[in-house]
């Protein structure tokens, strides 16, 4: 009896420990994908009217020129923070992984340090940084390159994409310095040794050594990075005090999703742009990989 | 060997035994201090707070004539009232007896079907009241849809013009000089300095004060009849004299932003003059107080000689739910918190709203000098403006118009700073009308 | 050698004080009196310090209130997830059966598709459950984190197969075998994985935001946001307000700042 039940139990433990993810996945993921998609074809007020339209949400999504600025504003977005961000954070690791630097665990935290605040506190600071007139950053730039002091960085179209990467900019550059950091640091240094015998220089160093060591991580925040991007919502959502910007200049993709269904009550519209961002997404990161697939080949 | 005895009595580190302890004791409170469920019998939901405080007020004085009911008076944030009243509509959740909306987002309420709007009809209790005609017309508009009226106006907000007197006089500027927006704009262009003074305070990213000289002009977002009408040629015409008030190098307006940002610019002398509804005249005597006796107000100026020296900004309208037990004496409270004489008084006392039931005016309150407004009678000017107040009409598309003419704004001003006069008509003719068709298309895709 | 080790200073400096500016800004403006906020850049002279922002913060909006519904749900939500996620890590590392690599694949879309498609659905169905406007809507639907079963299942594959097997033999059942055995050798990664998954609740907007309506029960993102609105803006109590409200963050990650950094980067430098 008590031999069976070791048995019994030891062959159906891994079940009983995966149970409350695989219930879960059944209730909170598969079905309200399911049920997202089916919602998709219809037009809703609130859950409980719900009209069938067929493919009309989707055909209206294709039209629709606020949503084409939203997927504008998120690409750029995106764009910036793999094209900009990602390279930033790659020199500040070079930086404090060379041997001469002291108090890197200084400086490290220092940079790290504002990821910790979170984006809802980050943007709440920083609709403060970026008022007019008393905002930090207007007076500093005032007194530095003399740009207008009443400048107003979330009120003008054209400023509230640059105020938003620079937010940004300043929130996760020091995170993923991180993940640099770790991977500079598991580059065998023998490496570097010997292609200093063979006359490389820094560069040839970091063309040849530094790179193709850190490739698999690079490619991680990449991928990473880059679906985080396509979520953005809560920076520009708090920091535009819950709006979307002057002339929908901060729009994003989530946020237009959240406006729709949760704000004017169309879920069903909602679920549309959820179900165009869901493939979007799928799609780039599928290629991201894909490219790193092609470069394994390589090697 | 210190940190052995330590990790023998905290198996998994640290953290876990923190998050234990913390979530432990939160949860203790939490539980002995339950969100309390209200015990009133009527509850009404407000989202601006000077609206609660004489509310509240005005609790005891009802319930003394009403035995046995508890009436309960909360504030709620403004966009918590909408997401939560619309939550609690579709969900059957939690809804209040009693509601104010904010005049903007009413409209949206008056989606769907008319019998799953969750307001009722109050046109059948205001005429058999007679309250009907007692209130001023326009402001029935915002909140009558189908031929139904889902809410009671709070308000008339007729708007006028604060500015400094003392840096007005300063200046040389005489106000009974100013009888149009031609002549403010002239004197506007010669005391204005960039960066340092502004004659106005106007926005260039946002409706709100462009609202104001459109309705002025007759123009809205949509008409009696519910048609979009915000690329008509007045719209064209408002925003053409709008946008070089506020861009490009011969502006006379800015704007900062709200609160703090705004009293600093008022006392700094930044902007001379704002453009000021009843409710911002309570705003500006507690926040500014140090202006006391410089400022004063005067109508504003018309678009032609002769013509409307007011327009309107704001609004609230009291709902009564559909899920309210006993609409019957839900009236009885919109009655006593709207169309008390007395107590209107008062209330205009503290909050300088100016109350749309007409013959409230006479009482002597209306009439009272007011040191802040360097002596001038702050209820008369308002209330003789009162019934040029120009109607805005309600729609559930109200809220996208207004925001995609914010967009239109904010680019034509970024149009305007960039070229100048050099083919802006043509452009903001062109924005203005793929606007309106953006709009169109919400309004067409409506099953309802 | 010298220029250059001054140089690399120098730069190393410049970004820290371009990165801590604003958070010593933040710091000053919370201690500055409503006249001197915008007056001083930065800190007045000591004698001027206020706690005025801090007496508005309490005393306009349920600060307190807020601080212990956050501190409630993002406790009950790591505690939750740490106890699945190294479950089915455990079971993904060191188990063989049937339907183990189905189960890493779906594991594997979970993580790819952008949660907000769910939104509407997940409302409905919280809905459907009575959940709406309570702490378990917020607790139940995250309580098994992708995420950290990826996390533990990481690290457990180094465990040792004799330390399993000695359990047995000794007679263990799988269950004390994970409890007394597994997981107090997974320390570092319980430190890791508690700090990451208390950011994630802690910081969680768009989701309270949808299903929480009584301000009693608002955790403190959704407090702060509206607060902005409802009082009028009081910027100096919004920044108290923000200072707080990372503090608890911080304090945990100094407590676990060594686990942390190992932890985050786990996944990625191995994988």
């Amino acid at each position: 009896m008590n031999a069976l039940f070791f048995r019994l139990q030891h062959r159906y433990a891994p079940y009983l420990f995966v149970a409350p993810f695989v219930i879960l996945f059944l209730t909170f993921t598969l079905y309200p994908i399911a049920k997202s998609l089916s919602l998709s074809f219809y037009i809703t007020n609130g859950p409980k009217s719900q009209v069938f339209v067929g493919w009309d949400n989707f055909r209206f999504l294709w039209g629709d020129p606020a949503f084409h600025r939203a997927v504008w504003n998120t690409c750029t977005y995106a764009l910036t923070s793999v094209f900009l961000q990602l390279p930033l954070s790659l020199g500040l690791a070079l930086l404090l992984n060379s041997r001469l630097v002291k108090g890197r665990n200084f400086f490290r935290f220092g940079f790290f340090s504002p990821h910790l605040v979170g984006q809802v506190f980050v943007a709440v600071l920083f609709s403060v940084v970026f008022i007019p007139k008393f905002g930090l950053l207007n007076r500093v730039l005032h007194a530095l390159v003399g740009t207008a002091i009443d400048t107003k960085w979330l009120g003008n179209p054209e400023l509230v994409m640059p105020a938003l990467v620079l937010t940004s900019l300043w929130m996760y550059v020091g995170f993923n310095m991180i993940y640099f950091l770790a991977a500079l640091q598991s580059v065998d240094r023998e490496l570097y040794e010997a292609a200093q015998v063979d006359g490389a220089g820094a560069f040839k160093q970091f063309v040849h050594v530094t790179l193709p060591g850190i490739r698999s991580v690079a490619v991680f925040v990449t991928v990473l990075s880059t679906i985080g991007s396509f979520q953005l919502f809560e920076l520009p959502y708090v920091m535009l005090s819950n709006t979307a910007g002057p002339d929908n200049s901060g729009l994003t993709v989530v946020m237009y999703l959240f406006q729709n269904g949760f704000i004017a009550g169309d879920l069903g519209y909602a679920s549309a742009i959820g179900w165009t961002l869901t493939m979007g997404v799928l799609v780039i990161s599928l290629a991201q990989m894909r490219l790193t697939g092609t470069w394994k080949r390589e090697d | 060997m210190k940190n052995r005895l330590f990790s023998v009595e905290l198996p998994f580190g640290k953290a876990p035994a923190l998050l234990v302890l913390v979530t432990a004791l939160t949860g203790l409170y939490l539980f002995f201090h339950p969100v309390e469920t209200s015990r009133a019998t009527l509850r009404l939901w407000t989202f601006a707070s000077n609206h609660a405080v004489p509310y509240q007020k005005a609790i005891p004085s009802f319930e003394a004539v009403h035995p046995g009911t508890q009436l309960e008076v909360q504030l709620v944030h403004g966009d918590a009232v909408n997401s939560r009243l619309r939550a609690a509509f579709w969900a059957d959740l939690d809804v209040p007896d009693l509601v104010e909306v904010e005049i903007s987002r009413a409209g949206s309420f008056f989606r769907g079907p008319a019998e799953d709007v969750g307001f009722i009809d109050l046109m059948p209790i205001l005429k058999r009241t007679g309250y009907y005609d007692r209130i001023v017309q326009t402001r029935f508009a915002p909140y009558q849809n189908r031929g139904r009226i889902y809410g009671l106006p709070h308000d008339v907000h007729p708007v006028v013009l604060a500015y400094r007197r003392d840096l007005f006089e300063e200046l040389g500027i005489d106000v009974r000089q100013i009888r149009t927006w031609d002549d403010f704009v002239r004197i506007g262009r010669e005391v204005s300095v960039p960066g340092e003074r502004y004659m106005i305070e106007l926005s260039d990213n946002n409706a709100g004060h462009f609202e104001m000289f459109l309705f002025q002009r007759d123009g809205g977002y949509f008409d009696a009849e519910g048609a979009l009408i915000m690329d008509n040629e007045v719209a064209l015409e408002t925003l053409l004299f709008f946008i070089p008030l506020v861009a490009g190098s011969e502006r006379i307006g800015s704007d900062l932003g709200s609160s703090r940002l705004f009293t600093q610019a008022v006392e700094s002398g930044y902007f001379l003059s704002f453009i000021c509804p009843d409710w911002r005249s309570k705003g500006t005597e507690t926040d500014i107080p140090r202006m006391g006796g410089k400022m004063a107000l005067m109508p504003l100026p018309a678009v032609h000689v002769g013509g409307r020296r007011t327009s309107t900004w704001g609004g609230t309208m009291l709902g009564i739910t559909k899920s309210c037990p006993d609409p019957e004496l839900a009236w009885q409270v919109a009655e006593h918190m709207y169309f008390n004489k007395a107590e209107l008084a008062e209330r205009f006392r503290e909050t300088n709203i100016l109350p749309p039931l007409k013959d409230a005016w006479e009482h002597p309150a209306f009439d009272e000098p007011r040191a802040y407004w360097s002596g001038q009678k702050l209820g008369r000017i308002y209330a003789d403006l009162a019934d040029d107040v120009p109607p805005q009409y309600a729609s559930p598309f109200i809220e996208t118009a207004k925001s995609k003419m914010a967009g239109v704004i904010s680019s034509c001003a970024a149009y305007y700073r960039e070229n100048g006069r050099e083919g802006f008509e043509e452009f903001a003719r062109a924005r203005l009308l793929a606007a309106a068709e953006e709009v169109r298309r919400y309004i067409q895709r409506n099953p309802y | 050698m010298g220029w250059q080790r001054f140089g690399l200073h120098a730069v190393l400096v410049l970004c820290s004080v371009v990165m801590l500016t604003p958070m010593v800004w933040l710091v000053a403006a919370t201690i500055k009196g409503p006249d001197d906020l915008f007056h001083y850049l930065f800190f007045p002279s000591p004698s001027r310090f206020s706690l005025y922002n801090f007496r508005q913060l309490f005393e306009q909006i349920p600060y307190v209130r807020f601080m212990i519904n956050s501190l409630f749900v993002a406790g009950a939500t790591v505690l939750v997830q740490l106890f699945f996620s190294s479950l089915g890590g455990f079971a993904l590392a060191k188990y063989e059966f049937k339907g183990k690599r189905l189960i890493m694949v779906l594991m594997l879309t979970t993580m790819m598709i952008p949660a907000q498609v769910m939104l509407a659905p997940m409302y409905e169905l919280i809905y459907a459950m009575g959940l709406v406007d309570s702490y378990w809507g917020l607790i139940i639907p995250g309580a098994v984190s992708v995420f950290g079963m990826f996390l533990f299942r990481q690290s457990m594959l180094d465990l040792p197969d004799d330390l399993l097997q000695a359990g047995r033999i000794d007679g263990c059942t799988e269950l004390r075998l994970y409890w007394d055995v597994v997981l107090p050798v997974q320390r570092p990664m319980i430190g890791a994985f508690c700090l990451i998954a208390f950011m994630g609740s802690w910081n969680n907007f768009l989701w309270p935001q949808i299903i929480l309506h009584s301000q009693e029960r608002f955790t403190l993102p959704i407090g702060l946001n509206q607060m902005v609105g409802l009082y009028a803006q009081e910027y100096g109590a919004m920044m108290a307000g923000t200072l707080l409200a990372v503090l608890p963050v911080v304090l945990l990650f100094f407590l676990l700042q060594k686990e942390f950094i190992s932890g985050l980067t786990a996944g990625a430098v191995k994988g």
